[in-house]
């Protein structure tokens, strides 16, 4: 190209931090909150005592609260990114728990086989969404609010609007890993359970399926512009389907993991699960529209908002406040996203545009030198 | 000579009158110097973008009970008069523009209040609500601070009426036809006692039926005294319905003609006549073997289309918008359904239901609207790149690192101006994006290049390297499809050339054939020519 001998080296990039890591601005709205908490504790507490807040006993505490949201939020991620939604993770979670349980405690189908049979009830209930998702026009958000009401439903008929106690035939799900260990500030008991390190995993794998493997881009090319990825060759409608295939698979594991933790199979237990986790996962910085977003963002989101509830305790206040804490920090991780990301576009566009002056001022120098 | 510059200031003013108004057409027979009178007049009208001249000096006028065509090929200045005419755009200085005599400066506020209206050939209407609701749109009769339905369905009755039309005014908008959709347009400019009707391309994508419906419309109209200004690519109509003719070239008046007594020889004579020294010179590399082959291709509005595409070689598809080129290109890629016809690469039928074997096939497509079809605009050149490149690759892990090595080579072999190739798409300029578009075909070392409109919304110095890649790829001994509006480009690139018509194959043309007048012939004239 004519055009290319006259190119000058690149000027030295200069991205904002906030561009280069996409995480940094919800990042650090949670290491602001943490440090308002241990500052209030500090303040409160005379300064005396070490802050409850950040003493081991008390994140591990917060980990076994957002464990099961977590697992959900990585397929809601998934889901979300390809530009979906899923609004019947929670009914299907206790639709989920109901079965299970009465596989274990009622029709006497061993543990094992009734987990799996919970877990592809789930997978089973996603794919028929996610293929009539796929394969028509209709919202996603229409369709799995239907899931949503007719998983209630099925759960309400399975258990007879009754719940179902077990016998804690799931208790090595919450036997603690690392028994005998103690805070060294509280003396208390730490424990974690089997359900944080699978959610840990999940994580992981989560992780590196959207960002290093090709199912990862095409799930990003597929909710960025459907168009132009069908005309890239991927199979949009497939796509789709297979995240919530996955989401399938995850919600199947996480109410497992809550039957475990409660003992019960019960119709309440997955409410506002959906809230929940869509919750997480905007906080992290997905985008509802698809295309963007990663896991990492969201795992800042489930300890954000997995922490709020946490922290209002340890402030003795009122549990109603919580509410009120977590949509505003819904809505404030949002907002400042899009603020920071107009900036840095500015900042980037104006860049671009020096840099292609600059290039135009030299270039004319150049091609009257050559000539 | 009626000089009645009272602009309909409301809505309900004018509807008020309409209804007498329109009676009074029908019956009263009007005065001869009434129907010459002048509505429009433009002097000097220039319109300069950055680095294109749209319009050059054009004067027009429209008389009262005219109709006045527009011709000239895509890019001749028509679209940007009309935008002038409803005061989207604002003319260059020293260009005037009278309104019943009077000197106006013109707003889109202003047109319309002097009761200017422009229909587009993209229907601005709203589809679920009924004929009646899309006249009154934005301007609904209220009485007592309710609406007014018995009186709209009134005046909306006697229009259709008037206009012959059996539409009922309670039909949804979204259930009609195209050119149902057209008359209720019409209709409205009707109700509301407009002054000049302009129709851009009113008949595209019509069945012959309904463009005889509409063009004695359109005649009625006229003779109710509106002046209309008619843009189409169909000399048949133009012959059919106009008083007069202007024709634009390359953003200049070539001519104005009376239509009686012109032939279609003579029009589009005016028409064509570029200088082809100033076209860009291609540099010719020898033709080789047939690589593919389309045969009896039907389906998506082509109809039974055959060609070959030999290696080393550039095959032109040229004809109007609306002639059925990018639904065939959708249909040879995959991307629309064949309906009927057989698709040969390499001399052996393939199957191609969608994209994915397409490029397996090792077929590039790049399409027309590269924002909405042919980029992941928020994603990386990277990212973008290596997109359409991944039916092709086995394995399922990818690394950023390649990905990034991938696209600063593209970046750096395409000239891409970018600081590297982490930069966002969205942040490129047009002619850089298309760059990015080629690169990610190039990265799936395809054979067959299907280019829909290379260079549309390329500056000219983008477009000469867009040129030059094409070049190279024919040196490389790929082949290509180039689908283009442009007659410079089709005439300049080409080594062949397809003309097609209303999803039809008209012509082809090879050789000295290929000239302006011959594919112009072929796109607009009648067979008789």
């Amino acid at each position: 190209m004519s055009g290319e001998a006259v190119v000058e080296p690149k000027p030295a990039v200069r991205t904002s931090l906030f561009k280069r890591y996409e995480n940094l601005t919800v990042l650090s709205i949670f290491a602001g909150f943490v440090l308002v908490i241990v500052l209030l504790q500090l303040i409160m507490g005379g300064g005396a005592k070490f802050p409850t807040f950040i003493s081991p006993v008390n994140l591990l505490n917060i980990l076994q609260q957002v464990g099961v949201p977590g697992i959900v939020a990585i397929g809601m991620t998934i889901v979300m990114i390809s530009g979906g939604i899923d609004l019947s993770v929670g009914m299907l979670a206790s639709l989920v728990s109901i079965i299970t349980a009465l596989g274990i405690s009622k029709w006497q189908l061993g543990v094992v086989p009734s987990v799996l049979l919970g877990i592809a009830a789930a997978v089973g209930l996603e794919t028929i969404m996610g293929f009539i998702i796929s394969r028509t026009k209709v919202e996603p958000f229409i369709i799995t609010l239907g899931g949503m009401i007719t998983f209630q439903g099925i759960a309400l008929l399975l258990c007879s609007s009754r719940e179902v106690i077990m016998n804690g035939e799931l208790d090595f799900l919450k036997a603690n890993l690392i028994q005998g260990a103690k805070d060294p500030i509280s003396h208390l008991n730490l424990i974690i359970p089997p359900y944080v390190l699978i959610f840990f995993v999940i994580a992981l794998l989560g992780g590196l399926l959207l960002s290093y493997t090709k199912y990862g881009r095409r799930i990003y090319a597929i909710g960025t512009n459907p168009q132009a990825a069908y005309l890239a060759g991927i199979d949009v409608k497939n796509m789709k389907l297979s995240a919530y295939v996955i989401m399938g698979v995850l919600v199947g594991i996480g109410a497992v993991m809550l039957l475990a933790r409660i003992n019960t199979g019960i119709v309440t237990l997955g409410q506002g699960l959906e809230i929940d986790t869509i919750a997480m996962v905007v906080i992290g910085g997905t985008a509802l529209k698809g295309g963007k977003g990663n896991v990492v963002g969201t795992l800042i989101g489930v300890f954000f908002l997995g922490s709020i509830g946490n922290a209002m305790n340890m402030l003795r206040l009122p549990s109603e406040v919580q509410f009120v804490a977590k949509g505003l920090v819904v809505i404030i991780a949002v907002s400042a996203g899009d603020v920071s990301n107009r900036i840095s576009g500015f900042l980037s566009r104006r860049r671009e545009l020096r840099w292609h002056a600059e290039q135009r001022a030299t270039k004319g120098e150049s091609v009257e030198s050559t000539k | 000579m009626r000089v009645n510059v009272r602009p309909i200031r409301g809505a309900r003013l004018a509807c008020e009158a309409v209804a007498t108004a329109n009676r009074e057409r029908q019956t009263a027979n009007r005065e001869p110097e009434r129907l010459m009178s002048e509505i429009l007049r433009l002097r000097n009208i220039s319109k300069t973008f950055p680095g294109v001249v749209a319009l050059r000096n054009i004067s027009f006028d429209l008389n009262e009970g005219e109709i006045h065509c527009l011709c000239g090929e895509n890019g001749a200045g028509k679209s940007t008069l009309i935008k002038i005419l409803s005061g989207a755009y604002q003319p260059d200085e020293g260009g005037e523009i009278f309104f019943e005599e009077r000197p106006v400066v013109l707003t889109p506020h202003l047109a319309m209040n002097l009761g200017i209206q422009t229909i587009y050939q993209e229907h601005v209407i709203f589809e679920t609500l009924s004929v009646m609701e899309n006249i009154f749109a934005g301007a609904e009769i209220v009485r007592r601070g309710l609406l007014h339905k018995s009186e709209m369905k009134r005046q909306t009755l006697a229009v259709l009426k008037y206009l012959k039309s059996n539409l009922s005014p309670d039909a949804k908008m979204g259930d009609l036809s195209s050119g149902e959709q057209k008359i209720v347009e019409i209709a409205k400019g009707l109700v509301f006692k407009r002054k000049v009707i302009i129709l851009d391309e009113p008949t595209a994508s019509f069945s012959s039926v309904e463009i005889d419906n509409l063009l004695d419309i359109i005649e009625t109209v006229k003779n109710s005294g509106l002046g209309i200004i008619y843009i189409s690519h169909h000399l048949e109509e133009v012959f059919k319905i106009g008083d007069r003719v202007t024709v634009l070239r390359d953003g200049r008046k070539v001519s104005e003609r009376e239509i009686a007594g012109l032939t279609k020889t003579a029009l589009i004579k005016d028409m064509v006549g570029r200088d082809p020294s100033t076209f860009y010179q291609r540099e010719k590399v020898p033709i080789g073997e047939i690589v593919f082959e389309a045969r009896n291709v039907t389906g998506n509005g082509a109809r039974d289309i055959s060609f070959v595409l030999k290696r080393s070689e550039i095959l032109g598809i040229s004809g109007m918008a609306g002639s059925g080129r990018s639904e065939l290109m959708n249909v040879l890629f995959g991307s629309a359904r064949l309906d009927f016809g057989e698709i040969l690469i390499n001399g052996r039928v393939v199957k191609q239901s969608d994209p994915k074997q397409a490029i397996r096939n090792k077929m590039c497509f790049i399409t027309e609207d590269r924002q909405n079809t042919g980029l992941l605009l928020p994603q990386t050149i990277a990212q973008n790149v290596t997109i359409a490149n991944l039916v092709n690759t086995r394995e399922f892990v990818v690394r950023s690192r390649d990905d990034a090595r991938i696209g600063d080579r593209f970046v750096k072999q395409l000239g891409i101006k970018a600081t590297n190739s982490q930069t966002r798409v969205v942040d490129l300029s047009g002619g850089n994006q298309q760059k990015v578009v080629l690169a990610k075909w190039f990265n799936t070392n395809g054979e067959i290049f299907i280019f829909d409109e290379p260079t549309v919304g390329i500056d000219v110095g983008s477009k000469q390297e867009i040129y030059k890649v094409m070049v190279d790829l024919l040196k490389q001994g790929k082949a290509i499809i180039m689908v283009s509006s442009d007659m410079p480009e089709v005439i300049s690139m080409s080594d062949r050339v397809i003309v097609m018509k209303n999803g039809e194959k008209v012509a082809e043309l090879g050789g000295d054939e290929i000239s302006e007048e011959n594919i112009l012939t072929n796109s607009i004239g009648d067979k008789t020519i």
